[in-house]
């Protein structure tokens, strides 16, 4: 035990190391930002699941069938995210961490360095999913008057649940490590996790909850509710600890107390199991990751001689930055979910009830096509986020290379931002265009929304690298590393309040134009001076966005010693 | 003391490491060379105890290392060539979590690392966070952690790769008082140079087999290359095979 503690022990030590607070540049202004909004988003679920469960209770006969319905939704969805979860960060502690050979090298058995790593594994892929759905099951306790009991038992119940997730995907990745290399493995449960979450997602999507409130369809529902009863499978850890939560919300003291020492009981069973598994084939494992894996695919060079026409080392770090992108097999995954997004997203506006809105629909239309752009821009931040604006940080310690190639660090970085700009281009009008075309907007709002678009994206782009570039992080092992630091946080603010600050110049200007538009009357001299100067002022502040970030980043850079 | 028998690791078909055989006696220093590729960090991981062979034993002191790891490994000092350390960690925390795991006492634990901190310069430093240390910095941490329990036996994987050349003489000089002393030192390195000041015998490694070993004269004579100096006996050997 004392050999496993010490193993935890440069986990916790960081922690309550005061140097480490004291010397991290912009941790408290991230500790902030990150606590304010997780604070507010688990209080919006809180009073979400009040709401909702307080409107449950209402209905009668069925209210109470909905809850526990919801229940055991959220506890199915849980223990499959704590399943993906704990796969993927399972993998990455028993075999990819870079301190495993220091750990591997000292007298301490396999078995107990794995416990270590399991108990750091199941607590960093766990601490999230229980977080964020207390406030349901709080929610639930307060509707529906529940004693102490209810809360200490649900607590049981999850934890348990936790365990039993974290073991069964661990003893899964113990077995695949020894078919197939962990390294390539991870990628493939990337890819699987996320294609999980998008058909969860589009399931839920497609399937048209709205439709729920809707009346007309209400035969459909009487239906759909009396399949809500159907009970589910015995065998999955879910299923015991929704049959405690309920039995704690209904009183049943022994009826509780039975489901949760039942998932315990497997609980301690399956870890015993765990331990076997891991004193038989982890080591093995582990020796077997430190191979290096094969390329998949091995192919030909022509694709890239139309990059040929480039100068010599602008070609070289175009071809370069492109083929890294698309071997790092992580970028496929979230290549992947962009697409999913974007999908969603399009359809979203096909499905706006807006004819059935008591406002005139031209109006209506055309101010939704207006904060599209907004929204369409925001997406295109949290895109450029994820992948521009790690570029710089991504050339990690190969950063050597660019100091010393005969490219300025002004070209890098232009390089850089051609290679996200044109894409980024790409997407953000087609789904300015698709959404547009999907409100069936006048020509005007059309015409304005792609030429906004336009002149915003590099502006973006070019604050995605430029602060990328400022603030680079070349010892992430991850981008989403990159975008979490104090410069993530300070590309994001920039842009947010780039885009907010020209949807606010155009806002009037275009009002104006748009209602003269419908009316069919005429502009007086004040405002149409008044809507030049807002697009030029719109067009400077554009300029502005692209030459100073870039140059900021470029100073910033080449102050750096490496 | 250390004793490779038919030691052989295979990644898919291709053999890293073949059907090698060495004994390294109590107190000797043996250098381990080759050229890049050649296998020597897969042998030093499989002696560390950080890669299972695909056949073959590796006993330290004694101790077969796949039989019982957790005494082998007890027995040695490892030290890697690019070191991974706790970076949140200070020096002196990272000292402290390897004594807790090599069992050092805790009463001799803060002599004995204010004796290891002084001995590689690093007392001064033993509050900074490893993250503030230099390559070199960090490479004589790793020594002091790793002399921190007595080893019996010392692996060490290129060890004056970022060392300046006060630390590389103290670290020669270590070395040599060690293997005095008893302490059975493996090493694998590049530098001909070091290999030819410090080990008693020198074992060169390519394409996985152990083409040669011995005392520098002897690796002379076999390669034909009498009075030679150590660079051009290995190029000798190294490049017959080829």
């Amino acid at each position: 035990m004392h050999e496993i503690l010490t193993l935890l022990k440069p986990r916790i030590w960081p922690l309550t190391n005061r140097k480490v607070r004291k010397k991290a540049r912009g941790d408290l202004l991230k500790l902030f930002l990150f606590g304010t909004i997780g604070m507010l988003f688990w209080i919006g679920i809180f009073i979400a699941a009040l709401r909702v469960l307080t409107y449950f209770e209402g209905i009668e006969e069925i209210g109470d069938i909905l809850g526990y319905k919801l229940i055991s939704m959220i506890l199915i969805v849980s223990f499959a995210l704590l399943i993906f979860s704990s796969i993927l960060t399972s993998l990455s502690k028993l075999y990819l961490s870079r301190d495993l050979q220091l750990v591997h090298a000292m007298p301490v058995s396999s078995y107990k360095i794995f416990i270590s790593r399991w108990i750091d594994s199941t607590v960093e892929s766990a601490w999230m999913v229980v977080i964020f759905t207390l406030p349901i099951f709080l929610a639930y306790g307060i509707v529906y008057r529940a004693g102490l009991f209810y809360y200490a038992n649900a607590v049981a119940a999850l934890a348990a649940l936790v365990l039993n997730a974290s073991a069964l995907s661990t003893i899964m990745v113990m077995v695949a490590v020894i078919v197939i290399p962990a390294n390539r493995l991870k990628s493939i449960f990337i890819f699987l996790g996320i294609l999980f979450f998008v058909v969860v997602y589009l399931t839920i999507r497609l399937s048209r909850p709205e439709l729920l409130v809707d009346p007309e369809v209400f035969d459909t529902v009487m239906v759909y509710i009396s399949s809500l009863e159907t009970p589910q499978s015995p065998v999955l850890p879910s299923t015991w600890a929704y049959d405690s939560i309920k039995a704690g919300l209904t009183g049943a003291f022994k009826g509780g107390l039975f489901h949760t020492a039942l998932a315990w009981s497997f609980c301690v069973s399956i870890a015993f199991i765990l331990i076997m598994v891991a004193e038989t084939i982890y080591f093995q494992g582990y020796s077997k990751t430190q191979t290096a894996s094969a390329r998949l695919f091995k192919k030909s060079r022509a694709g890239w001689r139309c990059f040929d026409i480039l100068p010599g080392p602008i070609k070289s770090f175009t071809v370069k930055e492109i083929k890294t992108f698309l071997r790092d097999q992580t970028q496929w995954s979230q290549l992947f979910l962009i697409a999913a997004l974007v999908v969603i997203y399009v359809y979203n506006f096909k499905v706006l009830p807006i004819d059935k809105s008591p406002i005139k629909t031209v109006y209506l239309q055309n101010l939704f096509s207006f904060l599209n752009m907004g929204l369409a821009l925001f997406v295109l931040t949290a895109i450029t986020a994820r992948f521009a604006y790690p570029a710089v940080s991504m050339e990690r310690e190969a950063f050597w290379l660019v100091k010393t190639s005969p490219l300025s660090l002004k070209a890098f970085l232009w390089i850089k931002f051609f290679i996200y700009y044109f894409p980024l281009l790409i997407l953000t009008e087609a789904l300015i265009v698709a959404t547009n075309i999907l409100l069936s907007v006048t020509p005007f709002m059309m015409t304005l929304s792609i030429v906004t678009v336009f002149f915003l994206v590099p502006g973006i782009v070019a604050m995605g690298i430029g602060l990328g570039a400022a603030y680079p992080d070349f010892k992430a092992e991850n981008p989403t590393q990159t975008v979490t630091s104090f410069g993530g946080l300070v590309f994001m603010i920039v842009c947010a309040g780039y885009i907010g600050l020209v949807i606010l110049i155009e806002a009037g200007p275009v009002y104006n134009l748009f209602m003269a538009d419908i009316r069919g009357k005429t502009l007086s001299p004040a405002i149409w001076l008044w809507t030049i100067g807002s697009f030029a002022a719109a067009f400077v502040f554009s300029l502005a966005a692209i030459a100073l970030p870039m140059r900021f980043g470029e100073n910033r850079l080449s102050k750096r010693l490496i | 003391m250390i004793e490779l028998k038919a030691l052989t690791k295979k990644y898919g078909d291709f053999k890293a490491v073949d059907d090698l055989n060495l004994l390294v006696k109590k107190g000797e220093i043996f250098g381990f060379i080759g050229p890049n590729g050649a296998g020597k960090t897969t042998t030093i991981k499989m002696i560390g105890g950080i890669l299972a062979p695909t056949t073959g034993t590796v006993t330290v002191a004694g101790i077969d290392i796949q039989q019982e790891p957790e005494k082998a490994k007890s027995k040695i000092g490892f030290i890697p060539d690019r070191p991974y350390l706790y970076e949140k960690l200070t020096g002196m925390e990272f000292l402290k979590f390897t004594a807790d795991l090599y069992g050092v006492p805790a009463d001799i634990f803060p002599k004995k690392a204010q004796q290891n901190l002084e001995m590689f310069s690093l007392a001064d430093w033993s509050d900074e966070l490893i993250e503030s240390y230099s390559h070199g910095m960090k490479q004589r941490l790793i020594m002091s952690a790793a002399l921190l329990h007595d080893p019996e036996v010392i692996i060490v994987d290129e060890p004056m790769v970022g060392l300046d050349p006060m630390a590389i003489m103290m670290v020669k000089d270590l070395f040599q008082r060690l293997a005095h002393a008893g302490v059975t030192v493996f090493m694998s390195t590049h530098t001909l140079a070091v290999a030819e000041d410090i080990c008693e015998r020198i074992g060169v490694i390519n394409k996985g087999h152990l083409i040669a070993s011995g005392t520098t004269a002897e690796l002379q004579r076999k390669a034909n290359a009498t009075d030679a100096a150590l660079e051009r006996v290995f190029l000798n050997l190294t490049t017959n095979v080829n």
